[in-house]
């Protein structure tokens, strides 16, 4: 076996590439991957940020993850919200979340909000939007509250209000309404609950529980499914089957304990005392 | 027809009490044409972990092995078994370094881990074809049959299904899925995983 | 302001329907019957069909445009298509056998759908392609073969009744229709089967079979046809060669209707489950041989890589 086998590189690796473009060609389209259709926001107030999000992902007209995480560990003060393909959401976070790490550890400071933006939206740029992460980036360092956004293609944005993802326009409305500096840590929670309603009840491709992130200079309260207005109610029925009810063909049953039992060959038992 | 459908199939599994259930279909087929009855879809990867992969027969036998490595390399390293949570981050790095050359399979894992307190706790997961994960806590669907599977699944699970009932469960749903899907069926195979056996069944279902 | 502008916009919601009555007072000579009863048919009170076309520069790009899951399959209307249908003479009359699976995409619609359309009490037309075309054309068809009794008080041959409908899709070439059928019958001839499309195409002939999963039934077909095959024989030919046509293709299956044509007219023989057919065979039918028709059926329990069946059930 050749090193190259067992080593591979790190980064992306393109080994399909030419495979997938004749299947393409031959008129087979890519299949769609998990996206994000979400409404994520971020506001500035007294003390800090409170970030929200909601918790639907969507794989075309399907509800892949009803009740899944959009708001990302970056630092333990710094959370950065995302919408747009999930993959590309996830492990863009989570690497710069690495790299923060690294970072921190490096210089021996807490790292900066700005950091973590300028390291999303190099990547986000090298990539020309092939990384479709859409984010909200919010967190307090040594120089206070930062409020970013970064589009996929690596733009941002520094705002004391911002909302992303397809139901961003319903939460702007809530912020544009009701956003005031200098809001109390009750009253920014309380609008950003209802920016994040506004997205879940009028946008399609948002839905199911709040998320919410209450980012202070001291403290992060990591609020998950702080409200949820979409719960199932208990079912009228049960819907379980007899059993005995589905005919099957063969069996096979792999025991997982092993046993032992101990035999002794020929003479007494060896001395064990 | 888009690359899934290729060559058809689909997996779901779903939680029970201290149990969990996996489930494929056996077709392998050429688009419209059926090939195989008996393709498996489903692979153990340790005692207490089974990996479904609906999707490109090609990509479902490479993943197998690479994922076979892998699984290996970690318990050469770590020098323990891996547990669910792990190996459902193994396939999602492993897929998404494929970000822009993706492998066209769907996985979907079920085992049980185990708690500090000896006992054992389900766990299941799907991610999609470039390796985003979906932590589910009642079921996971995937492959062409997927959005019939949501479906049925949706209406039939229920939570704590001890696993003789679990099996009922989760064969009607399948069985009852793919029977609305071109592309699924010909024959379904199920594991139910408790604590100390693993129960594998063949179904009769329609051959159509 | 906003009634100004719409006055004289072209593409605002009410000048589109100022077009469309536009359109229809142009078309008042359509009579009220259309609308009224003549068992839907009414458009065709004239004698010639016409069908109202969408207002567009080109309505068969235009139809095409959404219902061409080849072009686009994303496309909004998917014609019910896949289908195994087959027709057979010989010396005891006719042997029609249908599966009835509808497929929309991957999904299957329906597994109970009725292909073999039943003209007259002589006349049988199979389903494949548009089921609404064959539907809607081949009971158009049966009123003009009504007609032609009427006037000529003798009943139509199958060759004509086919080339009537043959010389009417023709008329509509290239503007969408979608059929593949066999006419079968009994006239002064004796048994009749012919193969009539939407290309236009009328053939006659012993043994057709039209569909997604037609190969697979001739594969059967070819194996067992003969022109003295009794009844029986015959019967279960026709239902070994659905059944093997809905096992192996996708789009067909579900189960398997059988119609014998002889020359008192047709008999619907019986509705066969496929997924029994597989395991237990037809049942209590005389040609079948006993026993499911599957291969791994038929050869369980004959080698060690298929073992026979536990016998215990949970």
């Amino acid at each position: 076996m050749t090193v190259s086998s067992v080593f591979s590189p790190p980064g992306f690796n393109f080994s399909n590439e030419v495979r997938n473009n004749f299947m393409t060609e031959k008129g087979l389209p890519l299949p769609k991957a998990t996206s994000t259709g979400t409404t994520i926001v971020g506001c500035l107030f007294k003390d800090g940020i409170v970030l929200g999000a909601d918790t639907r992902a969507t794989e075309g007209p399907i509800i892949a993850d009803k009740n899944c995480e959009k708001i990302h560990y970056i630092t333990e003060s710094i959370r950065c919200c995302g919408a747009g393909t999930a993959a590309d959401t996830e492990f863009t976070t989570a690497l710069i979340s690495s790299n923060m790490e690294l970072h921190g550890l490096s210089t021996g400071r807490k790292p900066r909000v700005v950091t973590a933006m300028t390291m999303l939206k190099q990547m986000l740029f090298r990539y020309q939007g092939h990384v479709g992460a859409a984010l909200v980036l919010g967190g307090v360092d040594s120089t206070g509250p930062h409020l970013f956004t970064i589009h996929p293609h690596g733009s941002t944005d520094k705002l004391p209000y911002v909302t992303m993802g397809s139901g961003s326009l319903a939460a702007m409305a809530v912020f544009e309404s009701g956003w005031q500096p200098n809001m109390e840590r009750e009253d920014a929670l309380k609008l950003v609950k209802a920016a994040i309603s506004a997205g879940i009840f009028n946008d399609l491709g948002s839905g199911s529980n709040i998320d919410a992130c209450i980012i202070t200079e001291h403290h992060t309260e990591m609020l998950r499914n702080v409200e949820m207005p979409n719960e199932r109610v208990q079912k009228e029925r049960r819907y379980g089957f007899r059993r005995g009810t589905t005919a099957w063909k063969t069996e096979n049953v792999r025991n997982l304990i092993v046993k032992e039992e101990m035999t002794f060959v020929g003479g007494d038992a060896m001395d064990t005392t | 027809m888009s690359i899934m459908e290729y060559n058809g199939g689909s997996v779901v599994a779903m939680v029970g009490k201290d149990c969990v259930a996996i489930a494929s279909d056996l077709r392998l087929g050429n688009q419209a044409l059926g090939i195989s009855s008996n393709f498996q879809k489903i692979f153990p990867v340790t005692d207490r972990i089974y990996l479904g992969l609906p999707g490109l027969a090609t990509d479902v036998t490479t993943l197998r092995e690479r994922f076979r490595f892998r699984v290996n390399m970690y318990t050469i390293k770590e020098e323990r078994e891996i547990e669910p949570e792990t190996f459902a981050h193994l396939v999602s790095s492993t897929l998404y370094e494929h970000r822009f050359g993706p492998y066209f399979v769907e996985p979907v894992m079920a085992g049980l881990s185990k708690t500090p307190s000896g006992g054992v706790k389900p766990f299941i997961a799907a991610t999609d074809l470039i390796g985003c994960l979906n932590f589910a806590k009642d079921f996971v669907v995937a492959g062409t049959a997927s959005s019939k599977l949501f479906g049925v699944a949706e209406g039939l699970w229920e939570p704590d299904l001890e696993p003789e009932d679990l099996f009922e469960t989760i064969s009607q749903t399948l069985l009852n899925a793919v029977d609305r899907d071109a592309f699924s069926g010909w024959g379904c195979i199920v594991h139910v995983i408790t604590k100390d056996k693993v129960v594998t069944r063949t179904l009769k279902g329609r051959m159509d | 302001m906003n009634s100004f502008a719409e006055r004289f916009s072209t593409t605002s919601a009410t000048s589109q329907l100022r077009k469309a009555q536009a359109l229809a007072a142009e078309e008042d000579d359509i009579s009220d019957a259309m609308w009224g009863s003549e068992a839907g048919f009414g458009s065709l009170a004239k004698g010639v069909p016409t069908f109202s076309i969408p207002a567009v520069a080109d309505p068969t790009a235009f139809l095409r445009l959404h219902t061409d899951d080849h072009a686009d399959p994303n496309c909004r209307i998917k014609i019910q298509h896949g289908t195994t249908t087959l027709a057979f003479r010989f010396q005891g009359g006719v042997i029609v056998a249908v599966d009835s699976r509808a497929t929309a995409g991957s999904y299957v619609a329906s597994g109970t759908v009725k292909k073999v359309i039943e003209i007259n009490p002589y006349l049988l037309g199979t389903m494949a392609g548009g089921a609404a075309d064959c539907q809607y054309w081949e009971t158009y068809l049966g009123i003009h073969c009504r007609l032609h009794e009427l006037r000529n008080r003798e009943r139509i041959s199958v060759s004509a009744a086919s080339k009537y409908l043959s010389n009417l899709v023709y008329g509509y070439k290239g503007m969408g229709l979608s059929m593949g059928t066999m006419i079968c019958g009994w006239d002064k001839t004796g048994p009749a089967v012919f193969y009539v499309d939407s290309d236009g195409t009328r053939l006659k002939g012993d043994l057709f079979s039209v569909g997604s999963g037609s190969t697979f039934a001739y594969g059967v077909l070819d194996q067992g046809y003969r022109w003295d095959l009794t009844d029986e024989e015959a019967q279960e030919l026709g239902r070994r060669s659905i059944y093997a046509a809905g096992h192996r293709d996708a789009f067909s299956g579900n189960s398997c209707n059988l119609y014998h044509v002889k020359e008192d007219g047709w008999k619907f023989i019986g509705n066969y489950d496929i997924a029994k057919m597989h395991y237990d065979g037809p049942g209590d039918v005389p040609g079948a041989p006993g026993g499911g028709y599957g291969y791994d059926i038929r050869v369980e329990g004959l080698t060690s890589a298929n073992p026979p069946p536990v016998t215990a059930a949970a």
